[in-house]
């Protein structure tokens, strides 16, 4: 073929050329169907997120709400403070600054890496706080620096401010940054992150009517975090200020008098159940956890063995010690078991189920009837009256008295306590009941545990002769401020049948006044024209064993001190409750600190 | 002047039109992309562009049959530069393919294309039997395997992806049966496979996960393949307008007007913009398979292809990249993309189509 020699014949590569070309367009033309169904289709799904990306919601951090002692002194404030935000967009590139950022807020860098760490999961437009509880004058360095940082955001929040410092510490509680968790579980409330909210105390019982609602400022932003021009803004609104049943005189009394002891002080007026003071010793001041970053405050009190973040008042669980007393009183002449002039000799010493029992008096009382037996906490008598009971009619008339159940005040995590009984050991002991634990039971002794508040409300119910309390800690809060009072107390007070007789109350209380007022074992709790009525109680917290090695070695036992009572005898208006840890006896210890609160009650009362 | 008039008047005036107009566009969306950039890409890309074309016509100037059986020289000269650009590059966003020549800077690894499709041209031209031969099959294979090793150690998987394209071009015009095909692909998933375990780089194989699992890395290289999908999808069909791309103007797209400046116009201008320019590039690429038919002889018919097919290859690459359907490799789109050497290589394989098909005599 000589057209070969010039051309050769190239048709079967030139068709598979063409063909090449042909798949190419058909698969060009299934590209441009994807390209359709990504902006044509899928159009509103890309648009959301492309104005997702382009607008950011700065938060107005809104101020919480006040917490105001009953006659509105401010207990719980807002001030003015400023937080750094880091935005990490591009976040790669924002490392090798670490030193440089961490220098200027003077945090460490371990820190400022585990912040951005705790928070990687959060989508990279919302900027992380990084500092925080910042004053003006703090600010001013960083704002002059702004341009060589513009990854960092200069915002003002509300702080929360505790002026009293320490006062009321375990009512009003403190504050936390919220997690991630409750945030995501509580959509409705619409939480921030960064936010703070209430950690314990009254801060975390009403952290709902307290927190506000966060404002917003919608802003363009491009993709560096930078805000290019707002689009509109809403306000903050502030959450309700809370007025508490607290007297700010007689919860700093209660402190005082508490200072450098580990105890309880509850003072509460048992008409209404109004908490009038409660204070928990050791204490802490709220103000060094509003910062989100202080693990060393954190670690630091929660390694202290003085558990100075507890609230005794509802958590501490102590035996009742002679208290107890006054329940075996009401329940043993109720049933019937004793009248008021059931007399009982003490001599000192008695033997019970074939083990000697001794009185805290070892000379002995004599012959005792009822009241003079709680004037001077007679052992014998109660021994006596414990073992004709027997266990249940005894956990009967604790649990009419609110032993072994909560209180229901108004604050988070109150204890329950115990009132033991021979089905419980069995449950948890898988033992039976031998008959000299309800002689240990007769004096508060055994098993019992129970908080200072549910003593105070027994108190209570006692001195209303048989009316219950509802112990509560708020007054009212600003939305029902023009409504009248919405927590009618002495509706709550009034249901219910009285668990005793009348006669019996009047029994008992004769003993605690003559306690009191009648050289009893509670005579330093006297108030003059007061009649106060009350009861003490010291409680063995060691071992019978232990204490006679103790006393061996010649070294003091020390035993919790109690003292409950309430003034005046009739129509009584404060119940007070003291226990002071390892203060000793509870007539030398407690029963003072108690008088001395009365009688700033009755100074007051009298302005 | 080497070239007569009556060539001149030969040449493909309307592929070259089409080249042109996709580059000049290309120029108006580097704009609306880099404006507040502080370098002037534009210009940048305006001096390349005229650059590029004096490299078109006087790649146009040599007749490519001198130029195929003289590549084997290109061929040592491209490979020793690669080969030193391993050793003296610059590093430039993780690649050592830049090579600092005074004041402008190269890469060997955008020159070496255009190379590889004359030194291909060269050895396919010689096989004349209807289909690939195993012992036809090895030579090209180590011909074309020692630049694509020294590119996937710059490391530059784009550019050795695009090695790969014209490669497979040129075996598919050779003629391959089903049993050769089978035997490509078996080893191709063994060098799949073993490339996974101990080949590719860690950067490497997170841009293969992310491809599937976009979400999982919303900072990473997932952030680039979601921030280009949501800039094509938020164009819808007409797009938000010139320069009025949230996506592109707040700079939530990286490498905005290089590699994905598709998504500049899929966001600005929306489908519509996407369609027509889908269909410029497919009448070019049109236009540039076709001249197949025109090649003079075997060696001209591989040229047009292979050149076609380093464009086509690249073109597809891109827009499947863009959009989340191919792992980002760094593939610019060939004409659109800000930057030099790919430009200047890709006017240069245009202008071997053009010199091929302007030669289709033979006794020229």
């Amino acid at each position: 073929m000589p057209a070969d020699k010039i051309y050769e014949d190239l048709s079967i590569v030139v068709r598979r050329a063409t063909a090449v070309f042909h798949v190419l367009a058909v698969i060009v033309f299934l590209i441009l169907a994807y390209y359709w169904k990504v902006q044509i289709l899928d159009f509103k799904k890309f648009w959301t997120l492309a104005e997702a990306n382009r607008t950011r919601t700065l938060i107005l951090t809104a101020p919480r709400g006040l917490i105001l002692d009953r006659n509105g002194v401010i207990l719980a404030d807002n001030k003015a403070s400023f937080k750094v935000s880091l935005v990490r967009e591009h976040l790669k590139s924002l490392r090798p600054k670490f030193p440089a950022i961490s220098g200027v807020l003077g945090i460490s860098e371990e820190e400022l890496r585990d912040r951005i760490e705790r928070y990687k999961s959060l989508p990279p437009y919302e900027p992380v706080i990084i500092k925080d509880g910042l004053e003006p004058e703090d600010i001013a360095p960083i704002e002059a620096r702004r341009h060589e940082y513009p990854e960092l955001e200069v915002a003002a929040e509300p702080k929360r401010s505790y002026p009293f410092k320490t006062l009321a510490a375990h009512v009003l509680g403190y504050l936390q940054e919220r997690t991630q968790e409750e945030i995501r579980d509580n959509p409705a409330r619409n939480l921030n992150v960064g936010d703070m909210g209430g950690g314990a105390g009254i801060e975390r019982q009403y952290d709902e009517e307290l927190t506000g609602r966060d404002g917003s400022v919608l802003e363009i932003v491009d993709s560096l975090g930078r805000g290019q021009e707002q689009i509109s803004e809403q306000e903050a609104t502030q959450g309700k200020d809370i007025r508490l049943t607290i007297d700010a005189r007689l919860q700093k009394k209660a402190e005082d008098l508490l200072d450098g002891k580990e105890g309880v002080i509850v003072a509460f007026d048992p008409s209404t159940g109004e908490i009038l003071a409660l204070a928990s010793d050791p204490t802490f001041d709220p103000n060094r956890f509003i910062s989100r970053f202080s693990p060393e405050e954190w670690v630091h009190f929660i390694n202290d063995p003085s558990s100075p973040l507890e609230n005794r008042a509802v958590r501490g669980l102590y035996a009742p010690g002679s208290i107890f007393k006054l329940i075996m009183a009401l329940g043993g002449l109720d049933a019937g078991y004793v009248t008021e002039q059931t007399t009982v000799f003490c001599s000192g010493a008695i033997m019970i189920y074939g083990t000697p029992r001794s009185c805290w008096f070892p000379a002995g009382h004599g012959s005792m009837n009822l009241p003079n037996a709680i004037k001077n906490s007679c052992n014998i008598y109660f021994y006596t009256l414990g073992r004709q009971m027997g266990i249940e009619p005894i956990d009967a008339a604790a649990a009419k008295l609110g032993l072994g159940e909560l209180t229901g005040i108004d604050l988070p995590g109150e204890k329950e306590g115990l009132i033991p009984s021979p089905e419980w050991k069995q449950k948890t002991m898988k033992e039976s009941w031998f008959p000299g634990e309800t002689i240990s039971v007769s004096i508060g002794q055994g098993q019992l545990q129970v908080t200072p508040l549910q003593i105070a409300l027994m108190t209570a119910i006692i001195a209303n002769r048989g009316v219950h309390p509802e112990p509560h800690l708020l007054l009212q809060t600003s939305a029902q401020a023009g409504r009248g009072r919405p927590d009618s107390s002495e509706a709550h007070a009034a249901e219910g049948v009285p668990p005793f007789k009348t006669s019996t109350f009047e029994a008992v209380i004769e003993g605690m006044w003559r306690s009191v007022n009648d050289h009893g074992t509670g005579q330093e709790a006297r108030v003059e024209g007061m009649d106060v009525c009350g009861k003490t109680g010291s409680t063995q917290i060691v071992s019978k064993e232990r204490a006679e090695m103790l006393a061996k070695a010649g070294k003091p036992i020390k035993t919790h001190s109690w003292f409950s009572g309430f003034a005046p005898r009739n129509s009584p208006r404060l119940v007070v409750t003291v226990l002071v840890e390892y203060g000793g006896g509870g007539g030398a210890v407690a029963a003072p600190l108690a008088g001395e609160l009365f009688s700033l009650y009755r100074s007051l009362q009298g302005k | 002047m080497m070239i007569d008039r009556r060539l001149f008047r030969e040449i493909d005036w309307t592929l070259a039109g089409l080249v042109l107009l996709i580059s000049l566009l290309g120029v108006v969306f580097i704009y609306s992309s880099s404006h507040l950039l502080p370098s002037n890409y534009t210009l940048k890309q305006l001096f390349w562009i005229g650059i590029s074309l004096v490299g078109l016509f006087l790649m146009t100037a040599v007749d490519y049959e001198f130029l195929v059986s003289y590549s084997i020289y290109l061929y040592i000269l491209i490979n020793a530069f690669l080969a030193g650009s391993l050793v003296f590059g610059r590093i430039v966003a993780g690649h050592k393919s830049w090579l600092s020549l005074g004041l402008m800077q190269f890469q060997p690894s955008e020159a070496a294309k255009v190379v590889m499709i004359l030194v291909f041209a060269r050895l396919f031209a010689g096989y004349k039997s209807p289909y690939l031969t195993s012992r036809s099959i090895a030579v090209p294979l180590v011909v074309g395997g020692i630049p694509l090793v020294l590119v996937i150690l710059q490391p530059d998987l784009g550019t050795a992806l695009t090695f790969v394209g014209v490669l497979g071009g040129g075996f598919i015009l050779v003629g391959l049966r089903l049993r050769t095909i089978l035997v490509f692909l078996a080893l191709a998933l063994v060098l799949g496979v073993g490339g996974w375990k101990f080949g590719l780089k860690d950067y490497q194989k997170k841009r293969l996960t992310t491809l599937v699992y976009p979400h999982q890395d919303p900072h990473g290289s997932g952030y680039q393949i979601m921030q280009s999908r949501i800039a094509i999808g938020s164009g819808g069909l007409t797009g938000k307008g010139f320069m009025k791309g949230s996506q592109s103007q707040l700079r939530f797209l990286p490498a905005r007007h290089t590699d994905f400046i598709f998504s500049v116009i899929g966001e600005e201008f929306g489908f519509l913009g996407v369609f027509v320019l889908i269909l410029l590039y497919l009448l070019m690429l049109a236009r540039m398979f076709l001249s197949v038919g025109k090649a003079r002889d075997r060696a001209g018919v591989y040229v047009v292809f292979m050149a076609s097919m380093l464009i086509a290859f690249q073109f597809l690459i891109n827009i499947l990249m863009i959009i989340g359907l191919f792992p980002v490799t760094g593939v610019p789109l060939p004409f659109l993309s800000y930057g030099g050497s790919s430009l200047l290589s890709n006017f240069v394989a245009c202008g071997l189509i053009l010199n091929v098909k302007m030669r289709r005599f033979a006794n020229v």
